[in-house]
């Protein structure tokens, strides 16, 4: 740059007191020179308002990438907050799943009658992550969010669901890997056995913790499981055979209506 | 939820005499502080120079909040010239289309938001803007004064301020077509009073 502006003829063009062809003039040279900028007087007043207003915006935190990916599913702000925060929802859940049924997968893999540990496994998983889902004890913001007006039944269904998707995705991907030839809908016969023990155990919890109601349930699919493995003439498949589906579809609809009666009361 | 950690970049030092691009780089990491610097360093000029083209001091204002707004999110994608110190012609450019879509907002509403274009730095060191440096200095400041004012608003918002016609268009409030005849014209005038 071989030329500088002079502090008046700045002190000018800020002011608007040039004609058109000296501010062509001076924007020109202000574009690529720095020093002649600083000479632009700043109303410091207007600056800090201005980046009062700005931080506003800046400093809010960033939503996290699952936030973002529900909001854009079209959910609400609240219940996107209440979805996120949904404890055992953390990687350290995520990661047992997984692992428990990449455990169920080796083993139906590798032993003979082994398809039959991913059976009883894979309709306790979605359930375990329920019973983490809601209440006293497991929920580090318990206390805070139960005085809430979103607490109560609908919290508890939101965060029931934020828990059965994933786990429900990921059973379903295990069960494509099963050894024996499955179609898809062979595949997810455990599905209504799975969805009918977690709204068991949601009816339950009207009257015990939910932690509790769960594993009560769990533990009853288990012995009736055990149960029917001693018998003699009949195996523990039997109880999610096409024939019983449904049955299940049955107990299901009849929970979930329970589920939903208590709802209509509890909200009239 | 935890289900991803995330990932925290190292932020590059920075002061209050840093040049742009490492303040730029700062505010790409997430830096707050490096936006405050940049905004006390660029919004005057910025400013004084929006207001040649808009008189509504709020909408001017609006403007120049998404500006830098703009730059709090898209700061990654500033890539500095080799030996370029200097973010001016880069923070213009965002500032003009930040203003031009202010004034289609205020002006028509029912125009569907066409999807912005990305942020380059124009500007770049043309035969124009070579000449455009020297305006006072060279004979062009006389042919230049020799216009009428519509020939030279269309030379402006073309060259100088290097929109595209159809945002010189928007920001004039002149069909496409106007501008076009209008910077030819413009531009021969200049080529037979420098000639």
């Amino acid at each position: 740059m071989t030329w500088h502006l002079t502090p008046a003829q700045v002190h000018a063009y800020a002011s608007h007191a040039v004609d058109d062809v000296t501010a062509m003039s001076v924007e020109a040279h202000l574009m690529h020179c720095a020093p002649c900028r600083t000479l632009v007087p700043a109303d410091q007043e207007w600056i800090d308002r201005s980046w009062a207003d700005l931080r506003d915006v800046v400093d809010r935190p960033r939503p996290h990438p699952v936030e973002r990916l529900l909001r854009a599913l079209g959910l609400r702000d609240g219940t996107v907050k209440l979805l996120a925060a949904t404890p055992r929802l953390y990687r350290a859940w995520l990661v047992s799943t997984v692992f428990v049924l990449v455990c169920a997968l080796f083993a139906a893999h590798a032993l003979p009658k082994g398809s039959l540990v991913f059976f009883l496994t894979a309709p306790v998983v979605p359930l375990a992550g329920v019973a983490l889902a809601y209440g006293r004890g497991v929920d580090p913001a318990h206390t805070l969010t139960s005085i809430t007006p979103m607490a109560g039944q609908r919290l508890l269904f939101l965060r029931t669901c934020a828990v059965l998707v994933p786990a429900v995705a990921l059973c379903t991907l295990a069960a494509l890997m099963m050894p024996s030839p499955t179609t898809p809908w062979t595949a997810v016969f455990w599905l209504l056995p799975s969805l009918t023990l977690v709204a068991g155990s949601l009816v339950l919890c009207r009257w015990v913790h939910l932690s509790l109601a769960s594993g009560a349930v769990g533990l009853l699919w288990l012995v009736s499981l055990a149960v029917l493995g001693s018998a003699d003439h009949t195996t523990p498949l039997s109880v999610v055979a096409p024939h019983t589906q449904p049955w299940w579809a049955t107990a299901l609809a009849a929970l979930t209506g329970m589920l939903l009666l208590r709802l209509r009361v509890r909200t009239t | 939820m935890k289900l991803f950690r995330r990932t925290r970049r190292r932020v590059p030092p920075y002061g209050p005499e840093s040049p742009d691009p490492e303040l730029l780089a700062a505010v790409a990491a997430g830096e707050s502080g490096a936006l405050e610097i940049l905004h006390r360093r660029h919004a005057p000029w910025l400013r004084a120079r929006l207001r040649y083209r808009c008189s509504d001091p709020d909408q001017l204002d609006a403007a120049l909040q998404e500006t830098f707004l703009a730059v709090w999110r898209n700061a990654g994608s500033f890539t500095p010239r080799p030996g370029d110190t200097d973010a001016g012609a880069w923070l213009w450019t965002i500032a003009i289309r930040q203003l031009i879509s202010q004034l289609r907002k205020r002006a028509n509403r029912w125009i569907a938001d066409s999807a912005p274009e990305p942020y380059e730095t124009i500007g770049d060191a043309s035969a124009e803007d070579m000449v455009l440096l020297n305006i006072e200095h060279g004979p062009l400041g006389a042919a230049l004064h020799s216009l009428s004012p519509e020939l030279r608003a269309a030379i402006q918002a073309t060259v100088l301020d290097g929109l595209t016609v159809r945002e010189a268009a928007q920001i004039l409030q002149i069909p496409e077509g106007t501008v076009k005849t209008r910077v030819m014209r413009a531009k021969a005038r200049l080529r037979e009073a420098l000639t």
